[in-house]
Order: C-alpha cells, then structure tokens, then sequence
C-alpha cells in the first residue's frame, strides 16, 4: 500500500492546495478581506500569494522525498511513476495557481 | 485428478444454478460481467433510440414533432442514459468480466457484492424507464440545475424520478468501485507484482478510485435537492439562506471526473488492444501510468470550466482555465505513446484497429475544442450552444464509443468461443464513422451559428435549416451502422465457427483458458513473472489445465482462491468465497422498496425497507467466517497460507475502508457545502445560531473518544483469549452517546424550514446519528459473532473492520459537534 501512496501523494496534495487555495480566495471575496500590508502589497494578494509558495514548496518537498532513499520504493517501477506523477504534482501547483500572481481577486 | 476430472470437479464447484434461477443467484463474476454489459447495451440503444427523436425533432424548423415538455423529458432521459445507464455500467460489466481473468484469478474480492450492485443498477434503471413509458419521466436536462428543478418550477414527480433513481443506480457505481479496486490490489496471480499488471488494471484501477471519490458530491446534492423538493429545505434558495450554484459546484465535482471515469477505461481497452494489433508491446507503459494517475487527479480539479458564465471572479475562472488546459498533457502523453506503439509495431488493419482509429481521428478533434472551451472569452461566446454539446459527443463517443466497440469486436471471440465469419462490421464501422461525423461537425458549425442547446424548435430566419438537416441525415446513418454493428455481432454469436484458443495471439492472461471461459477461470492458478505472461511462455495455458499452478486440488467443494501483496505479488492469504445465492437480489429489491417509498411518499414504508435492509444485512455478514480455526492451506508449489479470516487485513477490512473513503468524500463534500453556504450564499448570518449545550458536547465527544479505545480493548481481548464481550458492550453504549448527542443536533437545530443554516445543521446531525446507529449495530453484531463461537485469538479479522467504523464514527461525529455547537458558543 505504501507504494501506492508514494504514486499518489503528490497530485493528491496538489488537489487539496488547490482547493484550498481555491477556498481561501472565497473567503477572501466572500468577507471583503482586504488593506495593505507593509504598505507595499495588499492583504490578500499576500495572503494568496503565500498560499501559492506554499503550495510549490510543498511539491518540491515530494519530489526531493521521492529521490532521497530513504523515502522511494525499493521497485524501480514505482520509483519511475512516483517521481513522474510528483513532477505533475509539481507543474500543476506552478500552473494552476499562477493566476494568485497575475490577475484581479473579486472582480 | 488429471485435467478432465478437474475440470468437472470445478465446474461443479463454482458453476452457477442451471437454467434461468441461475440469473437470479449468480454470484460468478463471467456471469454478472456479461449481463451488465447485456443490460447496459440495451439501454444504450434506448439512449439511441431517443436520440433519433431528437435529431427527427431538430431536422426541420417549427417541427411539430414532439412538443417542448416531451422534447424535454427525451433530451433529459437521452443524457441520462447515455451517461448513467449505459458508460459507467459498460465499465463495470467489462472490468467484472475481464479483471479476474486478466489478473490471473477467479473471481472478484467480493462475488455478492457484484450480484447487489448489478441488481440496484436493474433496478433502478427500471425506475426510470418506466417514468419514461408514463410520460412522466425527468425534463430539467442531465445535469438537473436548480431552481429550474426545484419543488417551486419544477412542482411534479419527473425530477424526483431522476434524484432517486439515479441515486439508487449509483449503489452499484460504488458497489463495482469498491470490488474492483480490492480485487486490483489484492486479487491477482502470485508474482504479479504492481508493475506486471496488465494496463487495462491500472486503468481501472484508477478509475474505481474516481468513482469512489467522483460520485459522492453527485449523490450528495441529490439527497439534499430531495430534501427540498419533499420537506421544503432550502439549500438551493437564495431568499432562505441557500444558493443554487451550490448544486452546480456538486454536481460539476462529480460531472468532470465523470468524462474522465469514462474516458479513462476506454483509454485501457485502447492499450490493450492496440499492442495486439500492432504486433507488438506497449511503448511507454510507465508512462501511461503516471499519465493515467495525473489525468485523474487534474480532472478533479477542473469542475468549475462549466461554470464560467456563472459571474465567478476572474482569479477563479483563471484557476480553472489553467488547470484545463493542463489536462491536455498528460492526455497527450498517452495519445503520443499509442502512436509510439503503432510506430515501433506492424499494424494490422483488423477489426477492432478499425474501430481504434476512428477512436484516434474523433478524440482529437473532441480534445483540440476541449482546450478551446477551457479558454475563458471562447466559453463564454459557446457556452450552452450546440458547439458544447458537439464537443462533448466527440470526446464521449470518440473516447468512449469507438473502443468500447474496438473492444467488443476483440472480446467477442473470448465471450462466444467463436470467430468472426460474415464481414458486416467494416460496413458498419464506415457508416458509424461518416454519420457520427456528418451529425457532430454540423453541430459544431450550427452551435457556432448561434443555435441553443435543448430548444425544441427554431424558425427558418434563423438560417439554421440545411446545417440541422445534414445534421439529422447523418444521425440517422450513425443508428443504420450501430443497428448493423447488432446485427453482426448476432450472427457472430449463435452462427460463427468455432475459434481456436488466443486468436489475436495476444499476451495477457485472459486468453490462458478456454473460451467461452469456464467458471472458474483457471484451472490451477498461474504464477506471473513478466508483463505478457502467455506471449512469454506459450505453453502456460495448456500446464495450467493440468494443474501445474496453483490451488489446482479443489478441498471441501469450496470456492477458493489467494490474495497476494499489493506491492510485490507475494501471496498472503488463502480465500474461501460464498456460493450462489439469492441474497443480492433480495436485498437489492428491498433497497429497491425503500428508494420507490421515498418516490411515491409512501413513507410510511420507509422504515420498514430499513429494517428489512439491516436484517438482509446482517444475514449477509452472517454467513461468513467459521466457528472453528482452519488450518494453513497448502496451495502448492511449495506454498502455505492462513485462512483470511485468521488475519487482521482481511478483504473486509480493505473494503470497507474504500468504503469509508468514499464515505468521507461525501463527508467533506457536505462540510464544503456548509462552508459554501455560509460564505457565499445571502441572506446569512441566518437569523438564529444552534444553542449550544455544553452536556450534549461532552457527551457526543466523551463517547467518540471511548468508542475509540473500547474497540481496541476488545480486540486486544480477543486475541489474548479473554473475554471482548464488555469492551463490546462499552463500544455500544459509547455509540449511543454518539448517537444521542447528535439526536440533540437534530432536534435543535433551528427552524430547518425557514434557512439553510438549520437545514444543513439537520443533514449534519442525521448524518452522525446514521453512523452512530451502524456503528452500534456493528457492536451489537460482534458480541453475537463472540458468543456464537465465530471468533477465536486467531480468527480476529472481523474486530479491525468494526474498529474501522468506530474511529469514523469519532471523527466525523467530533467535527459535526464542533461545527454545529462553535458559533453558538461563540455568539
């Protein structure tokens, strides 16, 4: 079973820091969180902006996991496919939740 | 015992009851694999059928035809069979047929689970069949959105057809989901280590993991939606504190994951296949797994593309458009290693080649407006035109409908133990192939004019006259092809000669047996050390007829068969699986009572069907294990095993925690709901906050935490050959508390009627109270099983899935307390 969770546990954290910063984005426009912080970026583009590293620091965390021997499967088979599914874990994080960067919040 | 001997000596062990009873008690996974796949292509010419209706309606302007409430309900009924009745019932009979045979086994981990969820998909796709022949059948569109499918638009019992009756069918979605998955991890060929499985096992493997994560969203909303429409809970109505998009982001949870549940087992046919007709391998089969794996998981990330023109604020629709538009990779990267394969192999244009390229030139097309729709100003220009719905008849019948029949025409000798003989089907491939692309392109060309999806009818000004016309031709050439695709494999199946054994020459070991399979697959069972177990040693088939694997000497006139490893394919346990029985049937048709009692508001009858479903139940559980300890078994080669019964992860206790896996996404899905509607729906703060009651928390909490450690002390009892009945006892008593705290929520919770806040106060509090009720009953089951004698220090296997239940119990039931008392306590 462990080498079942090694293949999943990448893209299975990805889907929960989308959701999660998919949710804490509602919560954002939903209570009119807003104000500046340091008085040089507003609150929640910091706030969803740290989401977002958090989210690929986490990926980066798996993938370096899923190298380190102590961590990879003793099958070569599962080694390959968890490192590839946790380079997709790794892409979708960066792709998915660059928008937190680029574009308006509530608009 | 030479080879004819063990053959009837099996056959008489595991064949199922002669004649037509033999239908109602099988529990043999060749059997209930071909009758869903026998039911779910009638439904899918009933699908058919009512398509024809609608392109018939479409053909002209001002079609008098059918009127517009008829025309709604044939749309509606269309979408639902197509997607509930016939896919993912065409997933489940393929995967019940093939899994065991692929995986060099007998059958699946849970034979009568098979049976109950083939039952209730009978069942209640007879439901709405009837709804159908009375005229009275769902007319709100297959995604069912709310108000327009509210108690207040939508006042009769059409939509209530659809809630209940696709709830019921997706028991057995579920059921399958949870068989397949045990069986993949647990049920193969000693040696089939993770990366010896066939391809075709880790496409569904990973599409029974979708489907017990896709579909509780679906079957929550459908509950709630009910809910409303029968006691007038608003979740769904704004001025109550409810929001209808609510439904949409449930529905859509379920609804995306949902093309991928279908895609992604024809995705597995197509890679089984084509190495075959390549004569060749597969190129990339690593690859394809961790494409197959990311595909899934992108899928459940992507729901919201169908609701870009619902006002969502642009960083949302950019998370949504961007997580489409990945999709595409690691699509891409299975169409690229299908092309590898061709590339590297000799393909031969056969059959079922023909049916995969037409797979190939359709999906494409559906794939490239897949990535135009997730682009955010085209949606919004194509949304709800004829354009989507061309897409996703493109992506569905190219994805799903060309390698099902690829498929078809593969299996077909394994089903019949016969050869093609008349020539019928590369007819009926040209003309599927030509009318599906004459219909779907028109669409396409007449969406991008402007034509609504679902209208009834249009005027001639309109300027879509001669594009729906080509549009009704061409549908009408798709049905004359899909009648002579019948119409061959009829002839194929009671008139063809007889085949030889493998005739593709393929590798895998369905093919290791003689065809049309015997019940028990295998005469003695292989042992697997490579990928194409019968490529590499073509003398497999013949020394396993002789009993040259293993379990080939039948004891007790048992149904036997082992369990290995997930990881390595080391075998770990000896299995001993029931017999031909009637109990699923009974109990689906019980299940059945309760769901049309719910329809027909025959309440009254509603706690009867309960009750009549819990003792079914528990006569099911019953009949399992033994009052004495079985030996070791001698499986041969060498080999011994303990009796699953003897072993604290028992098949059990795998299903039931996939169980409790899809259990806690419907658990999550209602927390997220709660959530969704307290942040973004109006009219909230709701006027009045649970009061909170400080003894009615400590209770609930007090007894979750001791639920918790009673079970355990059971079990350690029970091992130790001390006497578990009192920490049973406890674990009964502590589920009562549970139970009796969340009774508290569920009397309490404020005006139900009246906001949104009391009502899903009310589902949360039932919910609890539902797994309290079951885990007290599990308890109650146990302490029986203890004084019947069915446990033993060794025989514990039943204590760890009791164990499960309780910690679920304790979590789920901790947080609803803490949501439901929190803001009282606060305020």
């Amino acid at each position: 079973m462990r080498d079942i969770l090694r293949i999943l546990v990448a893209p299975l954290v990805w889907l929960a820091s989308f959701s999660a910063v998919y949710g804490l984005h509602g919560l954002i426009c939903g209570h009119g969180i807003g104000g500046s912080a340091f008085g040089l970026v507003s609150v929640p583009r910091l706030l969803m902006g740290g989401a977002y590293g958090l989210a690929v620091l986490l990926q980066v965390g798996l993938i370096l996991a899923l190298h380190a021997a102590r961590f990879s499967s003793p099958s070569p088979f599962v080694r390959f496919v968890s490192r590839a599914t946790a380079w997709v874990g790794l892409i979708a994080a960066v792709w998915t939740l660059l928008p937190t960067l680029v574009t308006t919040y509530c608009l | 015992m030479n080879m004819l001997q063990r053959h009837r000596r099996l056959t008489e062990i595991w064949s199922s009851e002669p004649g037509a009873r033999g239908l109602f008690s099988t529990v043999n996974h060749t059997d209930l694999g071909r009758m869903f796949l026998a039911v779910s292509f009638f439904f899918f010419l009933v699908g058919g059928v009512l398509a024809m209706l609608i392109r018939a309606q479409l053909a002209t302007p001002h079609s008098a035809f059918a009127g517009p409430e008829i025309y709604n309900q044939i749309f509606t009924m269309h979408g639902t069979i197509m997607m509930f009745l016939f896919a993912i019932p065409t997933f489940e009979g393929l995967a019940m047929y093939l899994l065991p045979k692929m995986l060099g086994t007998r059958d699946l981990a849970f034979p009568r689970l098979s049976a109950y969820g083939f039952w209730c998909y009978v069942f209640g796709g007879t439901m709405l069949l009837v709804s159908m022949v009375l005229g009275i059948a769902p007319d709100g569109g297959w995604f069912m959105y709310p108000p327009l499918t509210g108690p207040i638009y939508s006042p009769g019992i059409n939509t209530d057809f659809w809630l209940i009756g696709i709830t019921f069918v997706e028991i057995s979605a579920i059921a399958a989901a949870v068989e397949i998955t045990v069986s993949i991890l647990k049920y193969r060929a000693p040696g089939m280590s993770l990366d010896k499985m066939p391809i075709f096992a880790w496409y569904a493997l990973v599409t029974a993991l979708m489907i017990l994560t896709g579909f509780p969203p679906l079957i929550l909303g459908s509950i709630l939606l009910e809910l409303e429409r029968a006691f007038g809970l608003p979740f769904f109505q704004a001025e109550f504190g409810g929001d209808s998009l609510l439904w949409q982001h449930l529905f859509w949870l379920f609804g995306h994951p949902e093309v991928y549940i279908i895609f992604l087992p024809a995705a597995g046919v197509i890679s089984t296949i084509l190495p075959v007709m390549c004569r060749t391998t597969l190129l990339g089969y690593g690859w394809i797994v961790a494409s197959a794996t990311g595909l899934a998981f992108l899928s459940f990330g992507i729901w919201v593309h169908h609701m870009f023109t619902t006002g969502i604020p642009h960083m949302g629709l950019a998370f949504f458009s961007a997580a489409s538009t990945l999709v595409a990779v690691p699509t891409g990267v299975q169409l690229f290693a299908w092309i590898g394969t061709m590339w590297k192999g000799r393909p031969s244009l056969r059959m079922p080649m023909l049916h995969l390229l037409g797979f190939f030139f359709t999906f494409v097309i559906g794939g490239l407006t897949g990535v135009m729709v997730a682009v955010v100003p085209f949606d919004w220009q194509a949304h709800d035109t004829a354009f989507i719905t061309a897409h996703l008849h493109y992506v569905l019948f190219g994805g799903f409908v060309f390698p099902i029949l690829a498929g078809l025409y593969y299996w077909m000798p394994h089903v019949s133990g016969r050869a093609r003989f008349f020539r019928l089907g590369e007819l009926a491939f040209a003309l599927v192939f030509i009318g599906f692309h004459v219909t779907f392109l028109a669409m396409h060309w007449v969406g991008l004019l402007g034509q609504r999806r679902r209208i009834s009818t249009y005027l001639p000004e309109d300027g879509w006259t001669t594009v729906n016309l080509i549009s009704s031709i061409g549908s009408f050439v798709l049905a004359i092809g899909i009648a002579m695709v019948i119409v061959d494999l009829v002839l194929h199946a009671f008139t063809a000669r007889r085949s030889r054994r493998d005739p593709w020459q393929a590798g895998t070991l369905e093919w290791a047996m003689m065809t049309p399979p015997p019940a028990y697959n295998f005469a003695s069972l292989p042992h697997v050390d490579s990928r194409q177990p019968l490529a590499d040693d073509p003398g497999l088939t013949l020394r396993l007829a002789r009993g040259e694997g293993y379990l080939s000497e039948p004891e007790r006139g048992w149904r036997e068969s082992l369990t290995v490893e997930v990881a390595t394919g080391k075998p770990d346990f000896h299995i001993i699986y029931p017999t031909n029985t009637r109990l699923p049937i009974l109990m689906a048709a019980v299940t059945g009572v309760f769901f049309v009692s719910l329809l027909l508001k025959f309440y009254w009858t509603v706690p009867l069907a309960v009750v009549g479903v819990t003792i079914l139940a528990w006569r099911w559980a019953w009949s399992l294990g033994r009052t004495t300890d079985l030996p070791p078994r001698s499986i041969g080669r060498g080999l011994t095993l303990p009796n699953a019964t003897q072993v604290s992860r028992s098949p059990s206790w795998w299903g039931s925690a996939l169980l409790l896996t899809a259990n806690a996404t419907f658990f999550g899905s209602l927390l997220f709901g709660f959530a969704f509607l307290w942040t973004v729906a109006p009219s909230w703060p709701p006027p009045a906050w649970l009061t909170s009651s400080a003894p009615e928390l400590a209770l609930g909490l007090i007894g979750a935490g001791l639920g918790v450690v009673a079970i355990r002390r059971a079990a350690r009892a029970n091992r130790k050959g001390q006497d578990a009945r009192p920490w049973l006892g406890l674990t009964f008593v502590a589920a009562l508390g549970v139970g009796a705290a969340a009774g508290g929520v569920v009397l309490r919770a404020p005006t139900p009627g009246d906001h949104a806040y009391g009502a899903t106060l009310l589902v949360l509090g039932s919910y609890a109270l539902f797994h309290a009720v079951l885990a007290a009953l599990m308890a109650a089951f146990l302490t029986a099983r203890v004084v019947r004698g069915f446990t033993s220090p060794s025989r514990q296997a039943e204590f760890p899935v009791v164990t499960l239940w309780v910690d679920y119990l304790a979590g789920a039931s901790t947080l609803i307390l803490v949501v439901a008392h929190l803001p009282g306590l606060l305020a």
